[in-house]
């Protein structure tokens, strides 16, 4: 270990338990905390809209749903196109419930920590499931599996009137200490539960990736055959990375559906499925500040580009509808030129930032 | 002289200073709406010239002077059809202190209608389901719903099919609750005495052949297929038909199959795709078109061209159909005015409630007055009949109101 705890200038492990520290030194952990008590005093400090309050609210239920997804297909290495299906498999169970025992029950509205709770294990079963064929199928087969189960979804959601055939299925406003969480006060309320959810979300990925079972995930994703000789379990191994990504994709989904106060099926398809690996690729697959910087650059970029596409609408001749093909097809060609010239995500430039910093001032 | 120059500029920055500070500036108001739609992504071929629609009008608006010194504004966003935007589009409009919104698809009114109820904003949506008024009080519809539209036409084959049989129809309908939900008032339209036998009810897939789905309605006897759903697939569905020589060449012809259908299958949009498989097709609206002559048309043409929009734009009833629903907007802010009220969302509530009676708003667009209140926010009640002739649709008899839907 190196001498001084607070910069380290190389690696200095003389045991596993040291590398597996979350933080490597005090600037670290200062660091972190200095993040996280930014991050929940800003809304205190700085007064901002509830347009705003929401596009944030939506980046880190985007982030908890990704940490999901980076597990499986980062960690694991299994390619999931339907992770908005088990993101929707959250906001249902909260959803169905609400409709089946009524919006304003005390269950939905004093008890959502545990109906969070229960969004988050019923996507973890419906993950296991799911992930079954990933004990015989790899690669794009693979993927074709997880497309079946978006497409049943879709189908289900839309056939049964339990599930109000995809059309919104409110859920009444929930209580906190002081009583019902009103309209004022509902998105900077949100922003803090998301916001803690999101925290332990992310130290919880952390610590597994630190066990033997998050250790498990990357073995099989390098080599599964390796890893059965080494004395793991490749197929359970699969199944529970589908089930941890469809419990932080079922508490994403919960999320969703308190705050937007209802659940309907246009946020839960196919395009969204695709969204949310865009976010994982951008960010860095295989790494937790991906999951973070992911839906942060894929957000940004969608409202950059609308604004974008706004601004030329202003300017471009009404006949010719060039400003509404800018928003697709520049959305799409940054995802395209960021695979081809960065394809291991922003992630890897918090890394070099890293490493930079690391190494500074003995640079070799 | 120095000196003398000097006060001469303190007294005049002074006076300046009063100035600005006592006299009131006599600005003109302007009032704010918003228009949250999806210009891409689904359905944007209707949001596309429905935005247009709504741009243009209050550019008029402004233009001529419709509500004398005041303007009025309304900035457009996409939404891509999805409700989350819709939902941010919407807080980003209330934080601007728009006092009426301009909404667009079903789902996202249903989600909002929560809000609309807390904000207690005045809404006028795209969408012509009949449940969101149940969602909301604050949602005013600008047409006939999906519902009235469906069962108008439900209506015209009972009054119109010639010989003593009972009509036998099938109902081909969008795989949502967009489709499904019209049907549900059709059944119980049948179940109050319409006389009509439902014999299949079809939700279409994404099918590109629809041959052996024709085959089977012949084979079963239907005569009629009642439409609830997007252009494209009834567009598939009268190809297919003319293919097989199934559609009929007049309404009701023996051994033929006579294709209708409600507000979203029908247009210049269904003609463009399907072509002379679209002749004979009948379609219930509560709009004016183009196709027939008459000072809306005029007016709507007039619009468009003033504005640099395309042939096909200013010939869209869903440039029609965002016209109108500005147009509304715009008079419900004018008659605020007149009355000596502060436009505000509450005072624009108030009237549009009051647009009944010998208050309603008779707009050129629609086959009947706008009328509202308390107990009916569907603006339009009556339809209009319209069939494909010789590549355009072409009206039918009189607008009619629905006996079967309240």
């Amino acid at each position: 270990m190196s001498a001084n705890r607070w910069f380290a200038t190389g690696n200095f492990y003389t045991t596993y338990r040291e590398e597996q520290r979350i933080f490597v030194t005090h600037l670290d952990r200062l660091f972190f905390s200095l993040l996280l008590i930014g991050l929940f005093a800003w809304p205190l400090l700085v007064p901002t809209s509830n347009r705003n309050m929401l596009v944030i609210n939506n980046i880190l239920i985007a982030v908890v749903a990704v940490y999901g997804l980076n597990l499986v297909t980062g960690f694991a290495g299994l390619i999931s196109i339907g992770h908005a299906a088990f993101v929707g498999i959250g906001a249902y169970t909260l959803a169905g419930t609400a409709g089946a025992i009524g919006e304003s029950h005390v269950l939905i509205t004093h008890a959502w920590p545990l109906m969070i709770l229960a969004s988050g294990c019923m996507g973890a079963a419906f993950g296991a499931f799911v992930g079954l064929p990933a004990m015989r199928l790899k690669h794009l087969y693979l993927a074709i599996a997880t497309l079946s189960f978006q497409m049943i979804f879709s189908w289900t959601i839309n056939f049964m009137t339990f599930f109000n055939q995809g059309q919104m299925i409110p859920v009444g406003r929930v209580f906190w200490i002081n009583g019902p969480v009103g309209r004022n006060e509902h998105y900077l309320f949100w922003y803090y539960v998301i916001l803690v959810t999101a925290v332990a979300c992310g130290l919880g990925v952390r610590n597994l990736l630190r066990t033997r079972y998050g250790r498990c995930l990357v073995a099989v994703r390098d080599n599964d055959r390796a890893a059965d000789a080494m004395g793991m379990h490749p197929g359970l191994t699969k199944v529970y990375a589908f089930a941890l990504a469809g419990f932080f994709a079922g508490i994403a989904g919960a999320l969703h559906t308190y705050m937007f106060r209802g659940a309907g099926f246009e946020s839960f398809t196919l395009h969204h499925s695709i969204i949310y690996l865009a976010m994982a690729i951008v960010g860095g697959l295989g790494t937790l500040p991906g999951s973070l910087l992911g839906p942060v650059a894929i957000q940004i970029l969608e409202l950059q580009m609308e604004h974008l596409s706004e601004w030329a609408g202003a300017l471009l001749p009404a006949n010719m509808n060039l400003a509404t093909a800018m928003r697709p097809l520049g959305f799409g060609l940054v995802i395209v030129l960021f695979l081809m010239f960065e394809p291991r995500g922003i992630a890897n430039w918090w890394r070099i930032c890293r490493t930079y910093l690391k190494l500074w001032p003995f640079r070799y | 002289m120095k000196r003398f120059h000097y006060r001469r500029w303190v007294v005049a920055v002074a006076v300046v200073l009063a100035l600005a500070f006592t006299v009131p500036v006599q600005a003109a108001d302007t009032y704010k709406l918003g228009l949250s739609l999806a210009i891409t992504g689904p359905t944007s071929d209707a949001g596309n010239p429905y935005s247009k629609g709504v741009e243009d009008y209050i550019r008029l608006a402004n233009d001529t002077k419709i509500l004398g010194d005041a303007k009025v504004e309304c900035p457009i966003r996409d939404d891509m059809y999805e409700t989350a935007v819709t939902k941010r589009n919407f807080e980003d409009f209330v934080d601007q202190e728009i006092v009426l919104f301009l909404s667009y698809a079903t789902g996202a009114n249903q989600a909002l209608a929560q809000d609309y109820n807390e904000v207690q904003i005045p809404v006028i949506p795209a969408s012509m389901d009949k449940s969101l008024m149940a969602a909301s009080k604050y949602i005013f519809l600008p047409i006939a719903s999906y519902s009235h539209q469906y069962v108008g036409v439900a209506e015209y084959v009972a009054a119109n099919h010639k010989g003593g049989d009972t009509p036998k129809v099938a109902a081909f309908i969008h795989p949502s609750a967009f489709g499904r939900a019209p049907l549900d008032d059709f059944k119980n339209a049948v179940a109050a005495g319409l006389k009509l036998d439902l014999v299949e009810v079809v939700e279409h897939g994404k099918d590109l052949d629809n041959s052996a789905l024709l085959q089977r309605l012949a084979s079963k006897g239907v005569q009629y297929v009642l439409c609830q759903t997007v252009q494209s697939p009834v567009a598939t569905l009268l190809n297919d038909a003319q293919r097989l020589g199934m559609t009929a060449k007049t309404f009701g012809e023996k051994g033929k199959i006579t294709f209708m259908g409600a507000h979203y299958t029908g247009g210049n949009d269904l003609i463009a795709l399907a072509g002379t498989a679209a002749e004979g097709f009948h379609w219930t609206t509560s709009y004016r078109l183009t196709s027939e002559k008459g000072p809306w048309t005029d007016w709507q043409l007039d619009l468009a061209k003033k504005y640099g929009r395309d042939e096909k734009t200013a010939n869209s009833h869903n440039y029609a159909n965002g016209a109108m629903a500005a147009q509304v907007a715009v008079e419900a802010i004018r008659r605020t005015l007149e009355a000596g009220q502060e436009v505000s969302r509450e005072s624009l509530y108030a009237t549009l409630n009051q647009m009944s009676g010998d208050k309603a708003f008779a707009s050129l667009a629609a086959v009947g007055p706008v009328s509202y209140s308390a107990t009916d926010r569907m603006g339009v009640d009556a339809v209009q009949l319209y069939v494909v002739k010789d590549g355009a649709f072409r009206s039918v008899g009189e607008p009619f109101k629905p006996k079967y839907l309240k």
